[in-house]
């Protein structure tokens, strides 16, 4: 279904004999040549992170210029600590994407946890507290999980139903206040390691099993097949309604572990929290090259879309620019990131 | 007198990589041409060309021996010429009327006539002798009949000259009898044809006169009634073809692996009774819409049970998806390759190796090395044509070679029962012969039990050594051996599908 048709007997049986179809040049700088005619062997996802490191580089280089402060290691680690929250969730988001799905209930899913959390501390102890927060972030996972791949709803469309809900029982749980919470701060403040935040220590860590993951073992490669071709990937014995189940409760997994941090760093759970988080999620992992068709997007790719987000943001604030001209900057990179994927497809197809 | 539509020695090529070297074609009012060709022949390019898509690097196109400056689809509109693509090209949710008038609505002061536009369309169908209500959606009809508002819209919008683009490829055999009527009324109105096709015996019943591109050459131009299919075939591939001939008999036939007794599917099939075994290739040959793919279908897990037992290898089987059934050793190869076989744009050592991923993989992780080696030994083993490297999305290869990709599938799994439905649509000459060869030899060697689902009936005759004959869901005859014949086929096959 999201498989259009980009290929048709013709362009099939000529690229039997023209040299390439949807080659660019690896070289970083020359993405823009027109006609494409260098048959050098396909370099794997390098062109799509090559436009994205040049722009980071870029921004590096003025931020660096403008504001003294802006490469010292305590200010990456504060980029880095920012990235982490949204970061956590990229990546089961990243899987998600790759398989031609999306969950827009993370924002609101993680100001639940963290609300669920907050108010049952006091009732409950921390310990339970904790249990239920990550029991929480699992059902909303598989309830997304299973209104998507057993009654048959578009992705978009349950999670935005999923989102709005979320966001209510969450206002209603906390009564529309914030609530406070003590002795809870170890796990968004300490920093446990060469000083680096714990949350961060985490987010690598995710960064990396998810990586390994999705390159190596038989669950990542299903969910690749199942972005490129869901009924293929169905018919060849993958079990797809299994796999994306288990997805998308990662998905839920990852919007507790990120709601807990970010409750923890404030030490406090707003139900306003994490407002609009969905949306930098979807930019960075389509920034990292993931196709919105499915079935392309690397871990790797995320983390360089997460950076620049982070690094735009960061720099913004140094230099003093008005914080509402971040969303401004956030929504157009979005917009450019989708139009070069798909000027990237039409390339390819075209050629 | 001129020709209608002459082409003298065209040349075109992409990226420096000549695809068509110096090719004439004529054809003249009311004369249907069919133009033959294995897939990267250069048909599409030359069509493209009459069509003015694509702009010749050399050569000449006349109309009525006036050489056109300004080959354009502007130009090649106004001069009368239309292309019915393969895949639908109409409006779906709008009526036969509007889609036969699209883009050239009758309007009286800004506002659409309804009542002429009717007309126009009821008009141009009963030039087609086709009747249907006009007010119908056109995704309601059957596919034939979608075919047929194409042609109308040509029609009613004077197409002088039509292009065909394998019309026929989806269509059963009653929509290919209404097709060629169709095509015998225009013929008769002096509209000139051009008409692209794989099947041989649609060659000789419809055309006047065949040419056949090889390799960018016209390597044979002649009436048809002058022409052996042999001959069409050996200029085709550039070889002599093996004659459609009767495989030998299987020696010593294994063990029953494929069971069916009295199995029903809803509406889909009833009572079906068929045993494979071990080193047998055993079709099901029916009209689409007969039931064979769904009888397929459901030994593959696709379609619920509602009567009757299968067994495999002698154990009671009941797959509740395509999951189960690969893990039981059944491998699947569906009809449409491109909705329900590729992985596009994944690497074709990925598309060959995906089955086995549970079996390379070591406590669920998964190497690429094992991938690379089975696409090397496969590609090898299969001949199949392409470059050495494993990363290449398998959308770049052939139609014929894709399908050699995803038959490695289920040999490199390991599968022992092969479901094929529709094997060899849309695969040309060459690679159709061996892909049967490379069946036979493994249902031999390999003691592999297969059950292929085909509406063709030279298909059967190279490869089965027994037939189950399907009409209207049901089984309405036998064949083995000497008996399967072409004429047995298409006589037990019987009335046409309601």
């Amino acid at each position: 279904m999201t498989q259009a048709s980009q290929d048709d007997g013709g362009t099939v049986q000529l690229s039997k004999e023209a040299p390439a179809t949807g080659r660019v040049d690896p070289s970083p700088s020359t993405t823009a040549g027109g006609a494409v005619v260098n048959p050098a062997p396909r370099g794997r996802s390098v062109p799509e992170l090559a436009g994205l490191l040049v722009v980071l580089a870029a921004l590096v280089v003025l931020f660096a210029v403008k504001s003294p402060y802006f490469l010292t290691t305590n200010n990456i680690l504060n980029i880095l600590s920012a990235i982490a929250v949204t970061g956590i969730i990229a990546v089961p988001a990243t899987m998600l994407l790759v398989a031609g799905q999306v969950d827009l209930s993370v924002g609101s899913g993680a100001a639940f946890c963290g609300v669920l959390l907050a108010t049952q501390v006091a009732p409950r102890g921390l310990g339970l507290a904790i249990v239920l927060a990550v029991v929480a972030g699992l059902a909303i996972g598989a309830v997304n999980g299973f209104f998507i791949n057993v009654v048959g709803v578009n992705s978009l469309i349950t999670t935005l139903g999923t989102l709005a809900v979320l966001r209510g029982l969450t206002q209603l749980l906390a009564d529309g206040q914030t609530t406070i919470v003590t002795g809870f701060s170890a796990l968004g403040t300490s920093r446990p390691f060469l000083s680096i935040p714990l949350s961060v220590i985490i987010f690598a860590l995710i960064v990396a099993v998810g990586a390994l993951c999705m390159r190596f073992t038989v669950f990542g490669r299903s969910l690749y097949a199942i972005g490129a071709n869901p009924v293929a990937a169905r018919l060849v014995g993958i079990r797809t309604r299994r796999v994306l189940i288990i997805t998308f409760v990662l998905s839920g997994l990852a919007v507790a572990v990120s709601g807990l941090i970010l409750t923890s760093q404030l030490s406090a759970a707003s139900p306003v929290a994490a407002t609009g988080l969905e949306l930098t999620v979807v930019t960075a992992v389509v920034l990292g090259g993931a196709s919105l068709s499915g079935g392309r997007g690397t871990v790797l790719g995320t983390v360089l879309g997460l950076v620049l987000i982070g690094v735009l943001n960061n720099g913004l604030v140094l230099l003093n620019v008005n914080s509402f001209w971040q969303d401004v900057a956030r929504g157009t990179l979005l917009i450019l990131a989708v139009s070069f994927d798909q000027l990237r497809q039409r390339f390819s197809a075209g050629s | 007198m001129p020709s209608l539509l002459e082409l003298q020695s065209v040349r075109k090529g992409f990226a420096g990589v000549p695809v068509l070297h110096g090719v004439d074609l004529h054809i003249d009012q009311g004369e249907v041409l069919a133009l033959l060709g294995e897939n990267g022949a250069g048909k599409s390019t030359l069509v493209k060309i009459i069509a003015g898509d694509y702009t010749a690097d050399d050569g000449a196109v006349l109309v009525e021996g006036e050489p056109v400056r300004q080959h354009d689809p502007v130009q090649a509109r106004a001069l009368g010429i239309r292309m019915i693509f393969q895949e639908l090209n109409d409006a779906g949710p709008l009526t036969v009327a509007e889609n036969i008038s699209l883009g050239r609505w009758s309007a009286r002061r800004g506002l659409v006539s309804w009542s002429s536009m009717r007309k126009r369309a009821e008009a141009a169908l009963a030039q087609l002798g086709a009747e249907f209500d006009v007010s119908r959606t056109v995704e309601s009809l059957r596919i034939g009949e979608r075919q047929l508002v194409e042609i109308a819209r040509a029609l009613s919008d004077e197409a002088r000259i039509l292009i065909l683009d394998e019309p026929t490829a989806a269509l059963s055999s009653s929509e290919v009898d209404q097709l060629f009527r169709a095509m015998e009324q225009m013929r008769s109105r002096g509209v000139a044809m051009i008409y692209i096709t794989h099947r041989l015996d649609e060659v000789t019943a419809i055309a006047d006169r065949v040419q056949v591109l090889r390799d960018g050459v016209g390597v044979l131009d002649s009436a048809v009634s002058e022409v052996s299919r042999t001959q069409m075939v050996t200029a085709m591939i550039g070889r002599e073809a093996d004659g459609v001939t009767r495989p030998n008999a299987p020696e010593g036939l294994g063990p029953s692996m494929l069971e069916v007794h009295g199995l029903s599917s809803g509406a889909l099939f009833d009572d079906v009774d068929l045993e494979v075994r071990a080193g047998e290739v055993v079709a099901l040959y029916g009209k689409i819409g007969s039931g064979t793919a769904e009888v397929v279908e459901a030994a593959f897990g696709l379609h619920p049970i509602t009567a009757g037992t299968m067994r495999l290898d002698g154990v009671d089987y009941r797959p509740d998806g395509p999951a189960t059934a690969v893990d039981q050793g059944l491998g699947f190869l569906p009809a449409d390759r491109k909705q329900s076989g590729l992985l596009a744009i994944r690497p074709v050592a990925e598309n060959l190796a995906a089955p086995s991923w549970p079996r390379m993989s070591r406590g669920g992780f998964l190497g690429h090395k094992a991938e690379r080696a089975a696409w090397s030994r496969w590609r090898e083993a299969l001949s199949i044509r392409s470059r050495d490297e494993p990363g290449q999305p398998i959308a770049t290869l052939s139609g014929g070679n894709q399908q050699k990709v995803l038959l490695a599938r289920w040999f490199e799994r390991g599968s022992r029962v092969l479901l094929l439905v529709e094997p060899t649509r849309g695969v040309d000459v060459g690679a159709r012969s061996d892909i049967y060869r490379t069946l036979r030899r493994f249902a031999e060697h390999e003691s592999l039990a297969v059950l292929i689902a085909t509406s063709d009936y030279e298909e059967v005759v190279q490869l089965a050594d027994r037939v189950l004959v399907m009409a209207r869901g049901r089984v309405v005859d036998h064949l083995t051996g000497a008996g399967v014949t072409s004429a047995a086929l298409t006589s037990a096959s019987g009335g046409d599908v309601a």
